[in-house]
C-alpha cells in the first residue's frame, strides 16, 4: 500500500492473513466492527479529503487515492468487501475465479468473466489487462515494480513502446483466457492484480500519458468524474457493474470535497456538512471528537502501517552510516506521539504490527534505546562528530498535511540539536512523494509512511528499500538504497508462496535494515487511524472499516 | 540647486511661500521646519507613530524577552518538557497533543504551539521578520521607483514609452496574485541570476518580490512629477550651463522629489508588511521554521476553534503596526503639504 493510505490490499490466502494478522494483535482503541453494510440503500454523501495525489489509477500512491479509485477500478482479483479479517481475503474480480497456478509458481491462468462492461459501456476484453499493465509500466507508475516479475515487463518498461506486447502476458480475446508467466515465483503477484493500478482498461479509451483530469473508464461499482482535481470529484453508480461477490455500493452518489483544512473538515463532519473524512481529526479537536462523538468515531490499527524517517543514502550527510545512526539515536517517539495526539504506537521495527515478520519481541532490545523512552541526543551528537558531518546543511522534507509539518519541524529541531544546520521544506501532499522520489531533488531526509497493501512484508521492502524499485521515476525508494544483501534477501523471500514460512527471515532483514551499521530507515511508530462519520451515516452497520482500505466506501450507508 | 514647492499646484514661487508662512505665523521658517511644526501639532499622527515605534521596540527587544524572560528561542521545540505555573507543573504539550494555553507568566505567556514553541517569543521574532521585510522591500521599491521615474519622466519619448508600458504590465496584475505566483515559483528553487544565488528559504525572496511588485505604485506618481519639473527654469538654467542629463536628474530634479518620497515611504512600508503577511499566510512568503505575522496567522487558523489566540495575537500586532504607519504617513503627507493629493492608488 503505499503512503498514507494505501489501500491495503486484502490479504490473499486465509493462511497468510489469519496467521499474520492474528499474531500481530489489533489496536487497543475502539476497534470498529459490524460495519459491513446491509444498511439502507440509496442517497448521496459528501466526503472530505485532502484529495488523491492522482486520479489516474496507474499513477496514484496515497490512501486518499486508493479509497475512491478502488470503487471504480476492479482488477482480475479483488478483496472481500467485509469488515474484520474477512476483508483480507482475495476473491475473483474481473476474473471469474481465483487463478490456476502452476506447480513452480510462475504461471497464472485467469478466465475473464463473460459479458462484463466498463462504466462507459465498452465491453471488457482479455487483452485489456495487458493494456492496463502496459500503461503502468510505460508511465513508470509508483507500483510498476510490483509487476516487473512478469516476463518481459522490465524490457517493456525500459523500451516503452506501447505497440509492442509484453511476452509474459498472453490474452485470448476469443476465450477470455489470460496466461501470465513470471520470471520467478512472486508471492505478491496475486495481491498486485487485485489493485486499481493493475485493473484492465479499454485500449481505445486510454493514452500513454497522465489521465488524472479525465480518468479512463473502469469496471467498478462506481464511475469517477473529476470535476476539478484540486477541489472535487464525484462517484456515481456504474449501471453496467454486476460482479457477484463484490459489493455494488449502497449509495447512489459520493462527492469528494478536496481541502487541506482538516480542522474545518472535522468541524463539517461534526455539523453534518460532510458525512465522512478520509483524514484524522487534528490534535486539538481529537479529544472533543473522542469524548462527544464516540458513537460515530473509532480508532483502528488499519491498515497496518509504519511511520519513519527516510534518509537519502546516496548524498551527504546520510551517505555516512554514523550520520544515519545518529538520527536513529536522536529520535524521540514519545515526543512524536504528542504530535499525533496520542495516536502513535512507538516502535523500532520497520515491519508494522499486523504484518508477517512483526513479533511481540520486535520492540524489545531496540538497538537505539527504548522506543517508549526519550531520544539519546548526546550519543547522537557524538556520532555526528565522529562521522565528520557536523555543521553540514540539512533540509528536512515534509508535506503540508497535518501533522506532517509539525513532524518535520520536530526533526529539524532535533537535527540542529545533534549538530547540523537544518531547515525544513514543506510541499503540498499531492506533489510531495513525487518530489522526494526524484533523485535530482537531492532531498536528504524526509517524513515518510507506508500503509500495507497486504501483510506480506515484500509489500513493504520491495518498493521502499530495494534497488529494483529505483527503476521507477519517481521511486518509493526515496532513500535510494541499493544494498546487495537487502536486494538478494527480498528477492529470495518474495518467491515464497507462503510468506509466513519465512517470518523469522523477514524479522532478521528488518533488523539488518534498521540496525547498527545500516540504519537506512528510522521507524518510530505505527498510527491508529480514525473513522469519523456524520450523524446521518449509519455508523453501527455501515462504517466500512476495512483492514485493507481503511474504509471501504461501498459499505457506507445512511440511516 | 534650486528648490521647488512640494506639488505643482500648491505653492508657486517665493511670494506664495511667504504668504503661506505668514498665514502660519512663522515668518522666516523654511519648508522643512514648517512641516515639522505641522506634524508636531498633529497629535493623532504622532500617537500612531509612537505606537508603531513601540511595536518596533518590542520586536527589536525580542532576544531579550526570549533569553531573559521566556528562556527559549523562537524555533526550539519542547514537546516533552514541563513548566511550572502557579506552583503547578504542567506538560508543555500533553500526551494527547494539546499544547499549554496562555500562562500570562514569563514562560509561555501566550501559550505554546503543537511543537511546544513559545507563542509570545515567536510573535516578537515574527514581528522582526515582518518589519525587516516590510522596510527592506519599501526601500527597494523606493530605489527602483526613483530610478525608473527619473528616467521615464526626464528622457520621455521612447524611454518613457518602454518604461511606462512595462509598469502597466506589472500594474495589470493584482498585487497579491503576482506576489503569490512569484513567491511560489521562487520558494521552490530559489533565485539564480548569473553569479547571484538566493536560497529558496531566504528572506531576500519575499523582499525582492514585494519590492518589485510595488514599483508601479510609486514610480508613476514620481514620473508625473519629473515630467513637470524638467520644464522648470532651474533645469533649463542647469542645461544652459552645460550640465549633463544625469547630473541634472540627480542634483536638480531628485531633491525636489524628496517630499514625495518621504510621504510615500511609510505608506509603502505599511503595504509591504501587509503583502508579506498575505504571502506568508499563503505559503509563498517566509518559509518555516522562520516565523512572521503571516505564518503565525496561517498556523493559528487551523486551530482557531480551540486556540483563537494563536491567530488573534499576530493579527492584532499586524493591524496595529499597519494602522500606526498609515496614520503617521497621512500625518507626514499633511505636514509636508496640506493641499497635496498624493495618494497610494490601488
Amino acid at each position: 500500500m503505499g503512503k498514507l493510505g494505501r489501500r491495503a490490499a486484502a490479504l490473499l490466502v486465509a493462511a497468510f492473513a489469519v496467521t499474520g494478522i492474528a499474531a500481530c494483535g489489533g489496536g487497543d482503541d475502539n476497534e470498529g466492527g459490524g460495519g459491513g453494510g446491509g444498511g439502507k440503500s440509496g442517497g448521496s454523501i459528501r466526503i472530505g479529503t485532502v484529495g488523491p495525489d492522482s486520479y489516474d489509477p496507474v499513477l496514484m500512491q496515497t490512501v486518499q487515492a486508493f479509497q475512491p479509485l478502488k470503487t471504480a477500478y476492479t482488477g482480475l482479483l479483488a478483496y472481500k468487501d467485509e469488515t474484520g479479517k474477512a476483508g483480507n481475503e482475495l476473491i475473483p474480480g474481473v476474473a471469474e475465479k481465483l487463478p490456476d497456478v502452476s506447480s513452480d509458481g510462475k504461471t497464472y491462468t485467469f478466465q475473464v468473466r463473460k459479458g462484463l462492461k466498463y462504466s462507459d459501456g465498452t465491453p471488457v476484453k482479455a487483452s485489456d489487462f495487458e493494456v492496463g499493465i502496459k500503461r503502468l509500466l510505460k508511465l513508470s507508475g509508483p507500483y510498476s515494480s510490483f509487476l516487473t516479475t512478469i516476463d518481459g515487463a522490465t524490457e517493456f518498461q525500459e523500451k516503452g513502446d506501447p505497440e509492442k506486447d509484453i511476452p509474459g502476458i498472453k490474452p485470448d480475446n476469443k476465450t477470455g483466457k489470460i496466461v501470465v508467466n513470471l520470471t520467478v515465483p512472486d508471492s505478491k503477484f496475486q495481491y498486485a492484480v487485485a489493485e486499481p493500478y493493475a485493473a484492465p482498461v479499454p485500449e481505445s479509451k486510454i493514452k500513454y500519458s497522465s489521465m488524472t483530469n479525465d480518468p479512463p473508464p473502469g469496471v467498478g461499482p462506481y464511475k469517477i468524474d473529476v470535476v476539478d482535481p484540486s477541489r472535487e470529484f464525484v462517484l456515481t453508480r456504474n449501471k453496467y457493474f454486476n460482479i457477484p461477490g463484490i459489493a455494488k455500493g449502497n449509495l447512489d452518489k459520493i462527492t469528494g470535497e478536496v481541502s487541506t483544512n482538516v480542522t474545518k473538515m472535522t468541524q463539517d463532519v461534526i455539523n453534518g456538512q460532510l458525512d465522512f473524512m478520509t483524514e484524522d481529526p487534528t490534535g486539538d479537536q481529537l479529544p472533543e471528537v473522542k469524548s462527544k462523538y464516540s458513537d460515530r468515531f473509532s480508532l483502528n490499527p488499519y491498515p497496518p502501517n509504519t511511520y519513519y524517517f527516510s534518509l537519502n543514502s546516496s548524498i551527504p550527510p546520510f551517505n555516512n552510516e554514523k550520520a544515519r545512526e545518529a538520527v536513529a539515536y536522536a529520535v524521540d517517539s514519545t515526543a512524536l506521539q504528542r504530535i499525533f495526539s496520542g495516536r502513535l504506537k512507538p516502535t523500532c521495527s520497520f515491519i508494522p504490527p499486523g504484518t508477517i515478520g512483526y513479533t511481540d519481541d520486535s520492540n524489545k532490545n531496540c538497538p537505539y534505546g527504548d522506543p517508549n523512552g526519550p531520544g539519546q541526543i548526546d550519543k547522537a551528537k557524538q556520532l555526528v562528530k565522529e562521522s565528520g558531518t557536523a555543521g553540514q546543511d540539512v533540509t528536512m522534507w515534509t508535506n503540508s498535511k497535518d501533522p506532517r509539518p509539525a513532524i518535520g519541524e520536530y526533526m529539524r529541531d532535533t537535527l540542529n540539536q545533534i549538530g547540523y544546520k537544518a531547515k525544513t521544506k514543506v510541499l503540498n501532499q499531492q506533489v510531495y512523494f513525487d518530489a522526494i522520489g526524484t533523485k535530482s531533488r537531492k532531498a536528504q531526509i524526509h517524513f515518510n509512511d507506508w500503509f500495507m497493501d497486504f501483510p506480506d512484508p515484500s509489500d513493504l521492502f520491495q518498493p521502499l528499500v530495494t534497488g529494483e524499485a529505483l527503476t521507477s521515476t519517481p521511486t518509493f525508494n526515496v532513500g535510494f538504497i541499493n544494498d546487495k544483501h537487502v536486494n538478494d534477501e527480498v528477492a529470495t523471500l518474495s518467491e515464497e508462496r507462503d510468506p509466513a514460512d519465512k517470518a523469522s527471515d523477514w524479522t532478521e532483514l528488518d533488523k539488518y535494515l534498521t540496525g547498527p551499521g545500516k540504519a537506512y530507515v528510522v521507524p518510530y511508530g505505527s498510527e491508529l487511524t480514525s473513522t469519523f462519520m456524520s450523524e446521518r451515516m449509519d455508523y453501527a452497520n455501515c462504517n466500512g472499516i476495512h483492514q485493507v482500505f481503511k474504509n471501504d466506501w461501498t459499505l457506507f450507508c445512511l440511516k | 540647486m534650486a528648490t521647488e514647492p512640494v506639488t505643482d499646484y500648491a505653492l508657486e514661487g517665493p511670494a506664495a511661500f511667504e504668504l503661506e508662512a505668514e498665514r502660519e505665523h512663522v515668518a522666516g521658517l523654511g519648508p522643512s521646519r514648517l512641516a515639522l511644526r505641522r506634524l508636531r501639532r498633529n497629535k493623532v499622527a504622532l500617537a500612531f507613530g509612537a505606537l508603531f515605534l513601540v511595536i518596533v521596540a518590542m520586536c527589536v527587544l525580542a532576544p531579550v524577552w526570549a533569553n531573559r524572560v521566556a528562556h527559549t528561542g523562537p524555533n526550539e521545540n519542547h514537546l516533552t518538557d514541563k513548566v511550572t505555573v502557579g506552583g503547578e507543573t504542567k506538560d508543555v504539550v500533553s500526551p494527547d497533543g494539546v499544547p499549554i494555553g496562555p500562562t500570562w507568566h514569563g514562560r509561555y505567556f501566550l501559550g505554546a504551539d503543537e511543537n511546544g514553541r513559545d507563542i509570545a517569543v515567536r510573535l516578537l521574532y515574527g514581528g522582526r521578520t515582518s518589519l525587516q521585510i516590510g522596510v527592506a522591500a519599501a526601500l527597494i521599491t523606493a530605489f527602483l521607483s526613483i530610478i525608473v521615474g527619473l528616467l521615464a519622466g526626464y528622457f520621455r519619448g521612447f524611454t518613457d514609452t518602454v518604461v511606462s508600458r512595462s509598469l502597466d504590465v506589472i500594474w495589470a496584475y493584482p498585487v497579491i496574485l503576482l506576489g503569490i505566483a512569484l513567491g511560489t515559483a521562487l520558494s521552490l528553487g530559489g533565485l539564480h541570476i548569473g553569479p547571484i544565488s538566493v536560497g529558496s528559504d531566504s528572506k531576500l525572496i519575499p523582499i525582492i518580490i514585494i519590492g518589485f511588485v510595488y514599483v508601479p505604485y510609486m514610480a508613476r506618481p514620481l514620473r508625473g512629477q519629473v515630467l513637470g519639473l524638467r520644464e522648470k527654469e532651474f533645469v533649463e538654467s542647469a542645461r544652459a550651463q552645460g550640465a549633463g542629463s544625469l547630473r541634472i536628474m540627480f542634483t536638480e530634479v531628485l531633491p525636489n522629489l524628496s517630499s514625495t518620497i518621504i510621504v510615500f515611504l511609510p505608506l509603502m512600508i505599511a503595504n509591504a508588511i501587509l503583502l508579506e503577511a498575505a504571502l506568508s499566510f499563503l505559503g509563498a512568503g517566509v518559509q518555516p521554521p522562520t516565523s512572521s505575522w503571516g505564518t503565525l496567522i496561517s498556523d493559528g487558523v487551523e486551530k482557531i476553534i480551540t486556540g483563537p489566540h494563536l491567530t488573534i495575537a499576530p493579527g492584532v500586532m499586524l493591524v496595529l503596526a499597519v494602522l500606526g504607519l498609515n496614520v503617521f504617513g497621512d500625518g507626514v503627507r499633511d505636514a509636508l503639504d496640506p493641499r497635496a493629493k498624493i495618494r497610494l492608488e490601488h
